[in-house]
């Protein structure tokens, strides 16, 4: 007895060895080291010097060794979580810091204090950040019940910060999306894509069995009951918002394709996700027909060369750097993402960071960047195919659509086979507010997929029937005392 | 210069090379966690989980029942899952699976079968992390492992 009181309290924890994510780990950093080396020795030979060269090792040192401490956290901490995630993330976020690396860095400068830096510093300075919170989330996080319990609030919380953007935001590039708070810029609609999959996957979970029972019906399709429509169409409404307010016609496009896949995993019913189509198709129809910069955006889709020095100028600049990358790639450092100090393609570090790698390491390095983001999204489905209840599996798979979605739209829109909107290629495009909710994203998972996890918290009844219980029990209080 | 071109073509090569090595042992990975799934019983179609049991000879807190499409729940020993607590009937309520979804119902029992806490009259849908309480067992029905 005594000997328990005396006992110093040990960690908790026992370190648990990831051999796998280890020699994945063992794969990227070569294969980085190697793309760094031919981009210096590249731009080396540019300048007139033919010699092999790493140029300034403190870069690449600096993301690998991020990359191998994260593994280490992750190691002692000891939780069975996916192994296969943190690598991805790594090589796509590796790729990233090449690309930023490349261009100039005048790209982007920002002021911190007396710190002035350049695109590539402010990358490696987001995806560091960005390696902690993968790290912090697949360490700390333990039970999700303060995102089941809180959904409503996490969804009142999402809307603010929309209506804060709506109201407070800055305009960049004709898209309000840009709030400051001080010397402190970010896209809170990078955020509110996280928080839309956990108040979806709370309301989906709790009323599933009601979504799939059918009771109105409009021509062929069955529809749920209608105060359970009533969200589909409010998430409609805010699309549209979006677009007409912010214009951002990625946001508002990955939003409803999230929302309607998920109506999808949580009912199994072709028919809802017909009638979202319906109304996709209506929106997208009337909006056309009502702003001139969605019209533009559509007419340079159908065909960029009829303005290319205009408004088609950026699509045909990408389509001409597909092309000259051919199947091996002009090589790192060796394409014409610039001119100058001018880039060949306006926001190639933002919207067209896919193009711009996919020029310099071709056809090849493409289809890995693709066949990485699948794999992300494989490893997405079976953590949420495998968890216990229908929370997690809605917000697991939720949280892999988002990086999933976000991929298909703007490599789509980069290769123009759907129109180009303005969104990040996750881990890849440059800018701090889509790394960190990526990772945020990327950290959940980690975190859902570890199977000790505490159990899930008991269900409790909807609110109206707790209220509702809770008066009748008062009332027969009442009753009793008159009595 | 030709030698120095050559050298720079197979660093990029190497890199190519680099991304794919990278697929490959994901890709092997990918493949032995699938063998490993099919190896696994996956007969079961569902989980109960005992989460509150008033012990004696019921089932303790914790315990695992796999599921089949149908299975009963009561007192009696020639049910799927016997739970031995004085409140439970013989034949005391049924979960079974149809199209994709667990169904509960009662069998006529004395006390009722509880579905989170509220009384069932007819069948209803059950939803994964549910509660099902027999008697004074509480059961959680669980997505089968995988």
């Amino acid at each position: 007895m005594t000997a328990d009181a005396t006992s110093v309290r040990r960690w908790p924890v026992r370190p648990r060895p990831r051999p796998r994510e280890l020699a994945l780990l063992a794969v990227v950093a070569p294969t980085l080291l190697l793309g760094f080396a031919t981009l210096r020795t590249q731009q080396l030979a540019a300048a007139g010097t033919d010699r092999l060269t790493l140029g300034d090792p403190i870069v690449p040192a600096l993301y690998l060794g991020l990359l191998f401490a994260a593994h280490a956290i992750l190691t002692l901490a000891g939780r069975q979580t996916d192994q296969v995630l943190l690598p991805a993330v790594g090589l796509l976020g590796g790729l990233g810091l090449l690309l930023m690396e490349r261009l100039p860095p005048s790209l982007v400068v920002q002021r911190f204090g007396p710190l002035e830096l350049g695109l590539g510093s402010l990358q490696l300075l987001w995806l560091g950040l960005a390696l902690a919170i993968i790290a912090a989330f697949g360490v700390l996080v333990r039970s999700d019940t303060w995102l089941r319990l809180y959904k409503y609030s996490w969804a009142a919380a999402g809307i603010a910060l929309l209506l804060a953007v709506f109201v407070l935001g800055h305009e960049v590039n004709g898209a309000r999306l840009t709030l400051c708070l001080g010397p402190v810029c970010g896209q809170p609609s990078e955020l509110l894509k996280v928080i839309l999959v956990v108040f979806l996957a709370g309301y989906l979970s709790e009323n599933r069995a009601l979504l799939a029972s059918r009771r109105s019906r409009l021509g062929p399709l069955g529809l749920p009951p209608l105060q359970h429509l009533l969200p589909m169409l409010a998430t409609w409404a805010i699309a549209l918002a979006i677009v007409i307010v912010q214009r951002d016609l990625g946001a508002a496009l990955l939003f409803f394709a999230i929302f309607l896949a998920l109506l999808y995993v949580a009912t199994a019913r072709w028919s809802d996700v017909a009638l979202g189509l319906i109304l996709f198709v209506a929106g997208s129809a009337a909006l056309y027909l009502l702003l001139p910069h969605v019209r533009t955006r559509i007419d340079i889709w159908l065909d960029p060369w009829a303005q290319a020095q205009g408004a088609g100028y950026q699509t045909v600049r990408a389509l001409y750097a597909f092309g000259r990358g051919g199947i091996l790639g002009t090589g790192l450092g060796a394409g014409l993402p610039q001119v100058g100090d001018v880039p060949a393609i306006p926001a190639v570090h933002t919207d067209f960071a896919f193009t711009a790698l996919a020029e310099e390491t071709g056809y090849l390095g493409s289809l890995a960047i693709l066949a990485t983001y699948a794999v992300l999204v494989e490893r997405g489905l079976r953590i949420a195919a495998r968890s216990a209840d229908d929370f997690r599996a809605l917000l697991a798979a939720g949280l892999t659509l988002v990086i999933g979605i976000q991929a298909v739209i703007i490599v789509g829109g980069n290769a123009r086979l759907i129109p180009l909107t303005g969104i990040t290629a996750p881990f890849l495009s440059y800018g701090g507010s889509s790394l960190l909710a990526n990772a945020v994203a990327v950290g959940l998972l980690l975190a859902l997929s570890d199977r000790g996890v505490a159990l899930p918290p008991p269900p409790r009844r909807p609110a109206a029937e707790r209220l509702v219980a809770g008066l009748r029990a008062a009332g027969d209080r009442v009753e009793r005392a008159i009595t | 210069m030709d030698g120095f071109l050559l050298t720079l073509w197979l660093l990029r090569l190497a890199f190519l090379a680099g991304l794919f090595f990278f697929l490959f042992a994901v890709a092997r990975i990918l493949l032995r966690d699938l063998h490993a799934a099919a190896r696994e019983p996956g007969a079961e179609l569902g989980r109960l989980v005992v989460v509150e049991s008033p012990g004696e000879d019921a089932p303790a807190a914790g315990s695992v029942f796999p599921l089949d499409a149908v299975s009963t729940m009561g007192r009696g020993v020639n049910n799927t899952i016997v739970l031995d607590d004085a409140f439970a009937s013989a034949d005391h309520a049924a979960l079974s699976y149809r199209g994709r979804e667990w169904f509960l119902e009662d069998l006529g029992s004395t006390n009722g079968t509880y579905l989170n806490s509220q009384r069932i009259g007819g069948p209803v849908r059950v939803g994964f992390g549910d509660e099902v309480t027999v008697g004074r067992v509480r059961l959680r029905l669980e997505r089968a492992r995988r």
